[in-house]
């Protein structure tokens, strides 16, 4: 019995692990998409992001079971728990990145001019999953810790990024519609870097047991 | 087995006990059972022969008093006429019981009768007397059950004690015969020297350990050297089965950063997510070698993918990881050289080819017919230095080690000769040319040597200003020679100094036409002092000139 509990949850582990990777490639493909302005790329991430969906859905199936045929308690109670978390963050920087290659593709968003640091704080994000995903592969704490600190940084340049772009819109009310896409796409990366710190924060309590501000 | 032997032993010393007591119980009310009978015939016999003698009153009272049986006489037709128990009046009639029905037959009858609680058990002994009338005798013992339950608490005590001696005597010998057993030396079989019946076995033992060691021996040494083998590798390894990584050798963990312990009897993933890598993997897994490219750490590395088989099946993959950086720089500079050689060639054989054609249709007035000529001549010129400069690099760059060499070529005279050969050059530009230093012998190619210190000298005519000076001088330094040509001339921006060596390179593209040169030079020089084993050092400032030191070992 223990046997085939121990074979589910390492299928849990690697079909998370793939997920993660899944997002990686996501949020990778955003970046270029963005700064190449290559709609191709945003197509694909729109595919991909079905993909996604597919997996999340196959792991939410396999925790399920989990719970309902071994009852799981203590810490892998903790793993599959934080599984079903974690899926749903994923899942969410998957819509997102799907949210920014639609934004790139309809609007035919040209090359985002270097004045926006929308590139830099692309790279924090991709960073910040990149490593949350490390962390969960790896269990380990301090790379957790590191990624939810460094959600920090992703809202500075948020901060930065709309001030910049209000200077844009105050000096030249023609680039409007360009100044808004801009906005929504660093938003929407804002918010991944928000999922990746809860990725982190998931991996941590399973780890530990204990979740943010939870005792 | 120790257990084992107590447990049968005790099995059956309770089952022998428990049978011993059974019989034992079973033969002694046999015996006691037969002892009454006996008892009560002969009882019976005395009182026939009292009531023949003396008659019917002989029963009474006192009769009753005196016999423990019981006495009961019974008429021809079964009444009852006395019985020293009970009074005769209300007692049923006896013709009917087995004992007086025997006795009426063949003159004496018995029978064994259990009480309604089957506690006791009466013996019945009856007589027929000479008139026909009936005598029966009759005592009452306990029943078997009820002796065996008189029996019941002193056997038990016997048996649990006898169960208890019994125990501690099988354990004490048990272990006495289990212990050397215990005691065996396993490693060393041979060596014990307890029963003998075990010697077979140990004999076998002792081969086995013979083989195990042998095998585990060979095994160890394969590791060793598989290990050796992946360990000194400069490439990374990682074999998987499906998905799982059986083994990765130390290039592999340091490419991804990565201890053995996190990834190794894990999934793929935990080594790398990376996309090339997992779809390497998956076509390898699905039969096909394959490889593609992979960035880390900004390198360049090859993944290349191969299915291992066992006997036909797919049961894993061996990936290979190659760093091809340096490959990949190289044939990009190839590349490039290429296409700069066909850009350098196809200049002066535009040109010529576009004067001949205005010559050839009469296009060209007879008073220009000079000029194109000489325009042709120079470009032809142009084009030939230009091929032997790309063969002299390509010499160059073949040669490496199997240069011819020759000792004592002078450097101070090779310079005087170039500097002579350049001296229709220098005094074109108004340029003055020095010589300094002292006689120098070196070991090496007097050909290279002359192509080298001819493109230094060039070059520092040629970008050099109106009114100049160069100066070459030569010197020894311990097991070194100095070359040093010092020029007033324009100077090399410090961004450019790493290119000025490259093949083709020209700082400023727009002078180039201006001074006449194919971009060889330098690169010409480079490889000469490879060839060497040499150093150049080159210092300058803009507009105020250029110092180029090239060190070359003596021997």
């Amino acid at each position: 019995m223990r046997v085939r509990f121990e074979a589910q949850l390492e299928q849990l582990n690697v079909e998370l692990m793939e997920m993660g990777a899944l997002c990686e490639q996501v949020i990778g493909k955003t970046y270029e998409a963005l700064m190449k302005a290559d709609r191709e790329a945003a197509r694909d991430i729109i595919k991909k992001d079905v993909l996604i969906d597919q997996t999340e859905r196959d792991i939410e199936n396999l925790c399920l079971k989990l719970l309902l045929q071994q009852q799981p308690v203590a810490k892998d109670l903790r793993q599959v728990s934080a599984a079903l978390k974690m899926i749903t963050d994923m899942e969410r920087i998957g819509d997102q990145a799907s949210d920014i290659a639609e934004i790139i593709t309809t609007s035919n968003l040209p090359v985002p001019s270097k004045e926006v640091p929308i590139g830099e704080m692309a790279k924090a994000t991709m960073k910040m999953v990149t490593a949350s995903v490390d962390a969960y592969v790896k269990k380990d704490l301090e790379i957790a810790r590191k990624v939810v600190s460094f959600d920090d940084v992703v809202d500075d340049l948020f901060v930065k990024i709309r001030e910049k772009l209000l200077e844009m819109l105050t000096k030249d009310r023609s680039v409007g519609a360009y100044v808004m896409d801009l906005f929504m796409i660093a938003k929407y990366y804002e918010r991944i870097g928000d999922h990746a710190a809860n990725i982190a924060e998931w991996v941590e309590f399973s780890i530990t047991g204990t979740h943010k501000g939870v005792k | 087995m120790k257990n084992k032997i107590l447990k049968n032993l005790t099995i059956s010393v309770m089952v022998s006990i428990l049978l011993t007591f059974l019989l034992m119980i079973f033969l002694l009310y046999e015996e006691s059972h037969s002892q009454m009978e006996d008892v009560v015939r002969t009882e019976a016999g005395y009182v026939k022969l009292a009531i023949e003698e003396s008659g019917g009153n002989y029963l009474g009272k006192a009769v009753a008093n005196v016999s423990p049986s019981r006495l009961t006489f019974i008429d021809e037709d079964g009444t009852v006429l006395y019985d020293s128990a009970e009074a005769t009046g209300n007692m049923e009639n006896h013709l009917e019981r087995p004992e007086v029905i025997q006795a009426l037959e063949k003159g004496s009858g018995k029978d064994t009768r259990l009480s309604a609680t089957l506690g006791d058990e009466t013996y019945y002994y009856a007589v027929r007397m000479k008139d026909g009338k009936i005598l029966r005798v009759a005592r009452t013992t306990d029943s078997v059950l009820v002796m065996v339950k008189d029996c019941i608490v002193p056997l038990a005590l016997i048996f649990f004690f006898v169960i208890a001696l019994a125990m501690f005597l099988t354990k004490r010998q048990t272990n006495h015969l289990v212990e050397p057993l215990n005691s065996l030396d396993l490693e060393n079989p041979l060596e014990n020297d307890i029963y003998e019946e075990l010697s077979p076995i140990l004999t076998r033992l002792n081969q086995q350990n013979k083989q195990i060691a042998r095998q585990m021996e060979a095994i160890q040494e394969k590791q060793e050297e598989y290990e050796a083998i992946t360990e000194n590798m400069q490439d990374g390894l990682v074999v998987t089965d499906q998905s799982v990584i059986l083994s990765i050798n130390k290039k592999a963990l340091e490419l991804f950063h990565i201890t053995k312990e996190e990834c190794i009897r894990k999934n793929i993933l935990t080594l790398s997510r990376n996309h090339a890598l997992r779809q390497c993997l998956e076509l390898a897994l699905k039969g096909e070698s394959n490889d593609r490219m992979l960035e880390l750490d900004g390198r360049i590395y090859q993944i290349l993918g191969n299915p291992v088989r066992v006997e036909g099946e797919i049961r894993g993959a061996v990936i290979f990881l190659l760093d091809v950086t340096e490959k990949m720089q190289a044939e990009k500079i190839r590349r490039e050289f290429t296409a700069n050689v066909s850009h350098e060639l196809k200049t002066p054989l535009m040109s010529i080819s576009g004067y001949a054609e205005l010559m050839m249709n009469h296009l060209a007035k007879p008073e220009n017919m000079d000029e194109f000529a000489g325009r042709i001549y120079q470009e032809a010129n142009r084009l030939s230095t230009l091929v032997g400069d790309i063969i002299k690099l390509s010499k160059l760059e073949e040669q490496d080690h199997q240069m011819p060499v020759e000792e004592g070529v002078d450097l101070k005279s090779l310079g005087e000769d170039v500097i002579c050969q350049l001296h229709s050059k220098a005094e074109e530009r108004e340029v003055q040319m020095l010589l300094e230093g002292e006689s120098t012998s070196i070991r090496g190619n007097i050909q290279v040597l002359r192509e080298l210190l001819y493109n230094l000298l060039e070059n520092a005519i040629k970008y050099n200003v109106q009114g100049g000076k160069v100066t070459l001088s030569i010197q020894q330094q311990k097991q070194e020679a100095q070359i040093m040509v010092e020029d007033t001339g324009i100077g090399i921006p410090a961004a450019e100094k790493e290119r000025i060596f490259e093949r083709f390179y020209r700082i400023d593209k727009s002078r180039s036409k201006e001074i006449e040169g194919t971009g060889l030079g330098l690169s010409i020089v480079k490889h000469s002092v490879a060839l060497h084993h040499g150093t150049i050092d080159l210092e300058s400032i803009v507009g105020r000139g250029t110092r180029i030191k090239v060190t070359l070992p003596v021997k």
